[in-house]
């Protein structure tokens, strides 16, 4: 049986969480901490993958990395980074679609690090990097892990964003979820059902392990 | 020194204030919600006024005019917290070393000292929900004079604890500023409290400051009818002035009738002016009932009934009504002096308010 999808979805997977966890936390934190113009605005606009169908969502990722588009032809030009039916697509599709299942339980985090808190650190002298790092990380870095386990799962489930943007390549971008389609249509009944079991077992223990996570001992 | 000139706009609620401190300990007193604390987070930086100036001797740290505004790390202020803010991640040690900015060994030195003066030795390894409130607020305390504070702010430090912790937590902040004798403002809603504390007191009353000065001023002299309210006197009414000559007044009230009193310092009265007069009511005496008076030499008796009285620790609070209408004079007396003259709601007594105990708010 070939596990080239089963490796691919974990590559793609962690990569994307790296990219989810770092912008989503910049994300949070804004948004938790700072009040300016725009900030619905925006929270709507983070949280659209919850409720935007995926595969508008691979139409947008298309228009926007796509070859003919400004950005897409400036990333292939310029950096020789091909994003549209590469590994790297999936990449992007998973970020975005995860992204806000990151970034709802790490705002959530943050804002529950009282401003007070803060506050008196920054009354003891101590710079804004230096508060993130010695109060505010320690204390919602439960959440934060939370939403980034949460924000992994989401990524190894993609699908209509990854299949509109990255295709079904297979050994190239054909994704774990992809396969499984692929599987079913086929009629390869015995490779869909290993494929389903590892990506149920999975999911069990991702939520089983976040919602330990959660639970903060402060 | 500190000086400052407030002004900030919170929805319908408007602050302005202007008070200069010394190094000393200033108390702004003052009912919930008098913008006491919005004082405090202005100076500190928390929250930006929308006008006026904020300066420590001579260098600024907010100035609407000059577009000063000191960032909160840079203005070497010391704010207490109400609910004492403390690290919950970090044990008693970490928090107190935290705004120190001091190698090893010489930190641990530092740490160990404020441990000693706070009374904290052996807790230093515990966490914040492993200590008292009075603990807290000690190690909320510490961490704040650790960083060398220029002026320290301490918001109602000690309205979470219990009444025997609180006495002896005020008496240590006593002592703790005989030894760091810096500027301190310490906002409190709590009579007893700012007259413990305050050498200086800062009467605070929606968004205004109604009256400073030294803690007899206020407690004794009060300006206006509002703080003579908040310091507790109970007894004050409202009359019309029927003649004046160079120190005493005399003031008609329809239910009191005629009282005399002393003129207050730099007051110009006048005739048919309506004033305010109030009298404590632990200043009242009660006249033993056999006792024949020289009415040339005693002044301002009532007579009245004894409508109710309430019990309070060692004393009791009587309520007299005096007149045909609703006034009722209320008095404290120590439970004593009420057993000893057969006190009894229905009884009738006589009293008498001496006049330097009135005191007259134009």
């Amino acid at each position: 049986m070939d596990l080239f999808p089963l490796y691919l979805t974990i590559k793609v997977s962690f990569i994307a969480t790296i990219f989810t966890a770092i912008s989503g936390f910049v994300l949070a934190w804004v948004m938790a901490k700072k009040e300016f113009f725009g900030k619905n605005f925006l929270d709507v606009l983070v949280m659209q993958p919850l409720v935007i169908p995926p595969t508008v969502l691979g139409y947008y990722l298309l228009s926007v990395f796509g070859k003919s588009s400004p950005l897409g032809a400036f990333l292939e030009n310029n950096l020789g980074i091909e994003i549209v039916f590469t590994w790297k697509g999936a990449v992007m599709a998973s970020i975005i679609s995860s992204l806000p299942l990151f970034v709802k339980p790490a705002r959530a985090a943050l804002e529950g690090v009282g401003a007070d808190l803060e506050n008196a650190a920054r009354l003891l002298g101590k710079t804004e990097f230096q508060i993130i790092r010695s109060i505010t990380l320690p204390l919602a870095w439960r959440g934060l892990a939370a939403g980034a386990v949460m924000a992994f799962a989401r990524a190894t489930g993609e699908f209509g964003a990854t299949l509109m943007i990255a295709g079904n390549i297979p050994g190239v971008t054909q994704t774990l979820p992809i396969a499984i389609y692929d599987a079913v249509q086929s009629g390869d009944d015995y490779t869909a059902n290993i494929l389903v079991g590892i990506i149920t077992l999975f999911s069990f223990a991702v939520l089983y392990f976040a919602g330990r996570f959660a639970r903060g001992r402060f | 020194m500190l000086n400052f000139r407030l002004k900030k706009r919170i929805e319908d609620f408007a602050l302005d204030v202007e008070l200069s401190v010394n190094e000393e300990l200033m108390v702004l007193f003052g009912p919930s919600g008098a913008g006491k604390t919005q004082i405090l987070r202005m100076l500190s930086g928390i929250i930006k006024p929308d006008e006026g100036n904020i300066a420590i001797g001579a260098e600024p740290l907010f100035d609407s005019k000059a577009n000063i505004n000191v960032p909160i790390r840079q203005r070497q202020i010391g704010y207490v917290f109400q609910d004492y803010a403390l690290f919950p991640h970090m044990t008693v040690f970490e928090n107190i070393a935290y705004g120190i900015n001091l190698k090893e060994p010489l930190l641990t030195q530092k740490v160990n000292e404020l441990l000693g003066v706070m009374r904290l030795n052996g807790l230093e390894q515990r966490y914040p929900h492993e200590l008292s409130g009075g603990q807290k607020q000690r190690t909320a305390l510490a961490r704040t004079l650790a960083a060398e504070p220029r002026l320290l702010l301490l918001d109602e430090p000690f309205s979470a604890l219990d009444y025997q912790v609180r006495e002896k937590l005020r008496a240590d902040l006593l002592n703790i500023h005989r030894m760091f004798p810096i500027t301190t403002i310490l906002v409190t809603h709590d009579l007893e409290e700012a007259f413990m504390l305050g050498k200086r007191i800062a009467v605070i009353n929606n968004g205004r400051i109604e009256q400073v000065g030294t803690r007899e001023d206020v407690f004794y002299r009060p300006r206006t009818r509002n703080v003579a309210r908040f310091i507790g006197v109970r007894n004050i009414f409202a009359g019309t002035v029927a003649g004046v000559d160079t120190e005493q007044v005399i003031i008609n009230n329809p239910d009191i009738g005629t009282v005399k009193a002393f003129i207050p310092q730099g007051a110009a009265l006048n005739i048919g002016q309506e004033v305010s007069f109030c009298i404590r009511p632990e200043e009242i005496i009660v006249i033993r009932p056999d006792k024949v008076l020289d009415n040339k030499k005693q002044d301002n008796i009532l007579e009245g009934e004894i409508d109710s009285s309430i019990g309070k620790g060692s004393t009791h609070i009587m309520f007299l009504r005096v007149g045909e209408g609703d006034t009722l004079l209320k008095i404290e007396l120590p439970n004593f002096v009420l057993r000893k003259l057969g006190l009894a709601n229905g009884k009738r007594i006589r009293v008498s308010l001496k006049k330097e105990n009135i005191w007259v708010i134009p």
